[in-house]
């Protein structure tokens, strides 16, 4: 297709998580809408659905769980939506009046076109770079939650949990659950100061205290299970020969574990808004998130984001930014009156509010301080793709390079990962940052494929 | 491991991981159908070392293997996205050109 011709889709969505969803289910019948996600099934990783092939009895219960499977039931009964699962997006530039992806399913490389696009790509871990973390069994938390919630595996027969993300509660006691070993639950920071946090967000508290009090029953439940559960000591490092024998922590105790999960909290994804040229801050604790006005429309004509791609704020948040770039999509296309799209959107922006100022108090609680720790040994993978230690860094840092500079000097950040583990570790290291530039410039294409495709492409 | 209880899984299936035979589950991916048998090493680093897989969601290319199946040609594949399937051939230690 040239680019003058009529683009294949009204509206590309990128990510089928909350956001993504919660914006296909705002717009009106008609548009030709696409929804590409990597995951062969919609969710989102809030609920990384087991594959179509299972059957599992009683999958996530509880409230929370309750409205998000009614919004993915509601989304999966779309019959507006094509849906392209499997399916990674590399790229996507401007073309015309609108939008050309670049797709790979693993089979091979294609593309199409979409008059108007949304990222909602969501949010990742934050690697934090530890003596031993590359030893095979070293995993982040989300990744073993989601074999817990998505392949009912527990990837690990001791499985210890290590960070500063509450979350890890969470994880830990899914896994309990599913019938996993949880070896221990360390958290760094002392138990006082999430109390403190909270009182320093005394109302914020006091509104969220049901979500407050089950977090703090997930550790009475671990405890009561015969889980210990740390507090003020952050782990230093992953101990074992060929695989994880146990984990290190700051007191130099080591439990012993075959498994190490890790929680420091999430960063946005930010690899398809930067390299469409889309304006991006710096966000906490880490990496970047896409800039927006009030209507989630981003900084180019046609290009929308919404969810934990413009900062990590949980699935409630992320379904109302959603919500409003849907009835964003609708009014720019002519198809929802303007007047009509603000009185769908108030009680939107209210939900969205609420739920922002909660994630305020979580990011607070769960700062996981500065990163990476410079005491670091200096043989410490940093950059798990090219293997780029503590050691290599410090000599580039030395001379004064930026991160531009560190990349070409150490090829940190040069792998498959395209810098999404070692960035934020590298800035924080260079001393922070203030705007985008400073980090490494996006690269082509988002996820790995074989050159191989691209050349068949032209 | 596993877990049993209130699951249950499609066919059972057998690939071929560097060799051996692993029994999986139809709808499993190629990473839990390793983990599950205790195969934790992906790949080898520069260094020789073994590297297992990090991110379990496609973002940190730590899972990428060799895979092929049928007649197609091999190819580099995040082994915690891709569906195990029946007779396929996951290879984790190619020669290290990716
Ligand atoms: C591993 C993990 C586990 C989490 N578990 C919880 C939890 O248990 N409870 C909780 O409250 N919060 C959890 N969170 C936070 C949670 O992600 C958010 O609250 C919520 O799911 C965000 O919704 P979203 O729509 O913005 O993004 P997501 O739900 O993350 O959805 C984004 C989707 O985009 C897809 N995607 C991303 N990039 C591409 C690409 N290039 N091509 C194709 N598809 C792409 C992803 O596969 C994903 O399905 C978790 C986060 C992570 C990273
Ligand atoms: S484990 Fe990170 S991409 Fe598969």
């Amino acid at each position: 297709m040239n680019d003058d011709a009529r683009p294949d889709y009204d509206l590309a969505v990128v990510g089928a998580g909350p956001a993504g969803q919660a914006a296909c289910l705002a717009l009106p019948d008609g548009p030709r809408i696409v929804v590409i996600d990597e995951q062969l099934r919609p969710g989102g990783q809030i609920l990384r659905q087991p594959p179509r092939a299972f059957s599992v009895r009683g999958w996530l219960e509880g409230a929370e769980y309750r409205r998000l499977k009614a919004r993915l039931a509601a989304f999966e009964s779309l019959e507006s939506v094509e849906w392209l699962g499997g399916c990674s997006v590399l790229g996507a530039r401007e073309a015309g009046e609108g939008w050309r992806l670049a797709l790979s399913d693993g089979g091979g490389v294609r593309e199409v076109t979409a008059r108007r696009i949304l990222i909602a790509t969501g949010c990742y871990d934050m690697a934090v770079p530890l003596p031993g973390w590359t030893l095979p069994g070293a995993m982040s938390a989300g990744g073993v939650q989601a074999f817990v919630k998505s392949q009912m595996l527990a990837p690990g027969h001791r499985i210890a949990f290590a960070g500063s993300h509450p979350l890890q509660l969470l994880a830990a006691d899914q896994l309990r659950k599913a019938g996993g070993t949880v070896a221990a639950v360390a958290f760094s920071q002392p138990f006082r100061r999430f109390v403190l946090k909270a009182l320093g967000r005394p109302w914020t508290a006091l509104t969220n205290l049901p979500r407050l009090m089950s977090v703090l029953l997930m550790g009475w439940r671990l405890r009561a299970a015969g889980v210990p559960i740390h507090f003020g000591r952050a782990p230093t490092a992953v101990e074992g020969r060929d695989r994880v024998q146990g984990l290190r922590l700051e007191d130099g105790a080591v439990v012993a574990c075959d498994a190490a999960a890790f929680c420091f909290g999430f960063l946005p994804q930010s690899d398809l808004p930067r390299a469409m040229g889309l304006a991006v801050r710096p966000a906490r604790p880490g990496g970047w998130k896409a800039c927006h006005d009030a209507w989630m429309r981003a900084s180019r004509p046609g290009a929308y984001v919404a969810g934990e791609t413009t900062g990590v704020k949980g699935a409630d948040a992320a379904a109302a930014e959603g919500a409003l770039a849907g009835l964003a999509v609708a009014v720019d296309m002519g198809v929802l009156p303007l007047r009509e799209a603000v009185r769908r959107a108030a009680p939107v922006r209210r939900a969205r509010a609420r739920a922002l100022r909660f994630a305020a108090l979580l990011e607070a609680v769960a700062d996981p301080g500065p990163l990476p720790d410079r005491d670091l040994p200096a043989d410490t993978i940093v950059c798990r793709c090219e293997d780029v230690t503590m050691g290599d860094l410090r000599a580039a840092l030395a001379i004064g390079a930026d991160a531009g500079g560190v990349k070409l000097a150490t090829r940190c950040g040069m792998g498959v990962c395209q810098g999404r583990n070692c960035e934020h570790g590298l800035l924080a290291l260079l001393g922070g940052v203030s705007t985008e530039p400073h980090g490494f410039t996006p690269r082509f294409p988002a996820r790995p494929i074989r050159i191989g495709d691209l050349l068949a492409e032209d | 491991m596993r877990s049993d209880g209130d699951v249950r899984r499609g066919a059972p299936l057998t690939l071929l991981v560097d060799g051996q035979a692993v029994a999986a589950f139809e709808g499993e991916t190629i990473a839990t159908a390793m983990l599950a048998r205790d195969l934790l090493a992906f790949r080898l680093d520069r260094g020789g070392r073994p590297r297992g897989l990090f991110c379990n969601m496609g973002v940190c290319g730590e899972c990428l293997v060799t895979v092929a199946h049928g007649s197609a040609s091999p190819r580099r594949l995040r082994a915690c996205l891709t569906p195990a399937a029946d007779g396929m051939i996951v290879t984790t230690r190619p020669d290290e050109r990716r």
